[in-house]
């Protein structure tokens, strides 16, 4: 685990990077720690990737420092860099062997043939590919490949191992076997894992720490389950799990809004976003006592733990509540009937508090 | 279980096959057939003798020509192939799409010219009194004689297949997934290693097809070696000249074509194999 009174591994300070007029990173400022596996996430184009190539040293910061092991990283070129990355496309070089691929990084680096066959052998029997060394990378399954790229970048024991949607191209079932074992490997090397993705689902499974991205901007850091409970705002929000937000005016503990007053958390007076996660959200027919609104049913979908219902409230908010198929049965909801949509006032999160 | 007859797509091969039947398989056959005729006061009669097998191969002149041939081209091909490789790599990684289909234009454009008519220009150019010995005298240089021999063949060899091969090598180069080239460094490659690692092996079938095409053209060429070579010592291509003017030996010149057919056969294999072989 990932110890924050030490010095951190990865410094970024006020890193800045454009391309001509397009800002891909704002001043950013992050430290990643050893040992720690942290995730980035965020739309395609929040600048999580480019921050990650950053690190890599396959992009130059615009101005800004970033350090690692305490040492500015701005001017040093990619090879002479030891921060392995594993592409989305995964990169395996088609013209070499499984154990050729994986041997590339020891040869690069002067390693003896025979010491760096012995290497590689280990790693790829490490991931369960004992017998494929001589395969050429088309003969391989998807998770395979995956598997050989991993080995490839890891052969060289690196402080830290950079991962840009590794998952992606894989089939559903694979991802979270592979996710079982990306985070397991982590664990046994004790290494830094940098991760990069769109998946909430990849990120809030396997890493220590979060990191938000949106516009070239850190928009939320912290735990999974802070980030899930507690966004800290709208855009968070809206990227994260299935929320319900409820904007108004708080007077004495009640939130005004276009929906009617509802009890809030302690919050000071004035303008507040209040979120509602849908699985905690409660349908019903008669109103309920406490935090409720009302809205009308638009449409279910089955989401494998559970049925997502869609509502509208009067004033053309969605609204999304988790039901199980039991409470379903007994709603019966038709297109356009009413309901009222209640939670527990504690449970709302107030956003930017 | 019987497929129905779908005579569709046999109707699109038709013309493709007609075509290489009527004027590749039957001219070959009949030039094979040529090679054992025999000419008597002048004039060719069909017959069924190995006279001119036996006076072509069994000459010395004639292996002098075919190795001299066979040297140039492959000469030519790594020449070609060398000259080319840093024009490509910069059309490949340095500019643009649109930069680069631009650019891959400019080098059809020596295609829309003769090039008989490049090498006469080239005949003004290297000449005794031509613009490079004007150069090389200002240096205190020369006057070197440029024209009538090997090199002034080669530079109309390369006039010939420079531009052929730097659009095979860029369009190689160019297809490399740029990940790969990331990767490479990303791994500890210095630019020099990951050139010689990754680049060239990446784009091996392109590159070797460059050389390959340079060889084939060279090989058979008769301009360069006849108006800026001097013809002699003669190749294959000015033997065949040769051998049709002296006496209507049509039958001997087609054993000297036969050689090359079958040469280019050989050399066309073993590279396809070399380009699309995989790594035991």
């Amino acid at each position: 685990m990932a110890d924050p009174t030490t010095e951190p591994l990865v410094s970024f300070r006020s890193v800045h990077k454009a391309f001509g007029t397009y800002v891909a990173v704002k001043s950013l400022d992050l430290d990643i720690h050893r040992g720690e596996f942290i995730a980035f996430m965020g739309p395609s184009g929040c600048g999580k990737t480019t921050t990650l190539r950053m690190l890599a040293g396959l992009e130059a910061p615009t101005s800004g420092t970033i350090t690692i092991g305490g040492k500015v990283m701005n001017d040093v070129p990619p090879h002479q860099r030891d921060t392995p990355l594993v592409w989305q496309s995964l990169a395996l070089f088609p013209f070499l062997s499984v154990v050729e691929n994986v041997e590339f990084g020891l040869r690069m680096r002067g390693v003896a043939p025979k010491e760096r066959r012995d290497r590689a052998m280990l790693w790829l029997e490490r991931m369960q590919l004992k017998g494929f060394e001589t395969r050429r990378i088309d003969q391989l399954s998807g998770g395979q490949r995956q598997r050989v790229a991993l080995a490839r970048s890891l052969v060289t024991e690196p402080e830290m191992l950079l991962l840009d949607e590794p998952l992606s191209a894989l089939d559903a079932h694979l991802v979270i076997r592979m996710q079982g074992v990306l985070t397991r490997l982590q664990k046994e090397l004790g290494i830094t894992f940098v991760y990069v993705t769109h998946s909430q689902s990849e990120a809030f499974a396997m890493a220590d720490r979060v990191v938000i991205m949106g516009n070239g901007e850190i928009a939320q850091v912290g735990r999974p389950q802070e980030i899930f409970r507690g966004p800290k705002s709208r855009f968070v929000a809206e990227f994260v799990g299935r929320n319900n937000i409820l904007g108004g005016t708080v007077k004495a503990g009640m939130l005004e809004t276009a929906q009617g007053v509802v009890p809030v958390p302690a919050v000071r007076d004035g303008k507040a976003e209040i979120v509602v996660a849908a699985d905690r959200v409660t349908v019903s027919g008669a109103r309920p006592e406490g935090a409720a609104i009302r809205a009308s049913f638009l449409s279910e979908e089955f989401a494998g733990t559970g049925i997502i219902c869609y509502f509208e409230t009067a004033d053309g908010a969605e609204w999304k509540a988790q039901v199980t198929e039991s409470q379903l049965a007994t709603l019966q909801p038709e297109s356009g009937q009413e309901f009222w949509l209640s939670w527990n006032a504690n449970s709302a999160h107030v956003m930017g508090g | 279980m019987m497929r129905k007859f779908d005579p569709y797509p046999h109707v699109w091969r038709l013309p493709l096959l007609l075509w290489q039947g009527a004027f590749f398989v039957v001219p070959l056959v009949f030039m094979a057939a040529l090679s054992f005729w025999l000419v008597k006061n002048y004039r060719m009669e069909p017959a069924f003798a190995f006279d001119n097998w036996e006076r072509m191969l069994g000459r010395g002149a004639f292996w002098d020509a075919y190795w001299l041939t066979l040297l140039r081209a492959c000469m030519a091909g790594v020449i070609a192939s060398l000259i080319a490789f840093p024009a490509s790599l910069f059309l490949a990684f340095h500019l643009t799409p649109q930069g680069r289909r631009f650019a891959l234009l400019c080098l059809i454009v020596p295609f829309f010219t003769s090039f008989l008519v490049r090498a006469y220009a080239w005949q003004v150019i290297l000449a005794e009194s031509g613009p490079v010995n004007a150069v090389l005298g200002g240096l205190g240089l020369g006057p070197y004689t440029m024209l009538n021999s090997g090199f002034g063949a080669m530079v109309g060899y390369m006039t010939l297949v420079l531009p052929l091969v730097v659009i095979f090598q860029t369009w190689s180069l160019a297809a490399i997934e740029k990940s790969l080239i990331e990767a490479a460094a990303n791994l500890g490659a210095s630019p020099v290693r990951t050139l010689v690692s990754v680049i060239i092996p990446a784009a091996k079938t392109g590159l070797v097809l460059g050389a390959v095409f340079a060889f084939i053209m060279t090989f058979g060429d008769f301009v360069s070696p006849f108006y800026l070579g001097g013809s002699k010592p003669p190749t294959l291509t000015i033997l065949i000249i040769d051998t049709t003017k002296s006496g209507q030996q049509w039958p001997r010149a087609a054993v000297v074509a036969i050689v090359m057919i079958l040469t280019l056969f050989a050399v066309a294999t073993a590279a396809l194999k070399a380009a699309y072989g995989r790594r035991g």
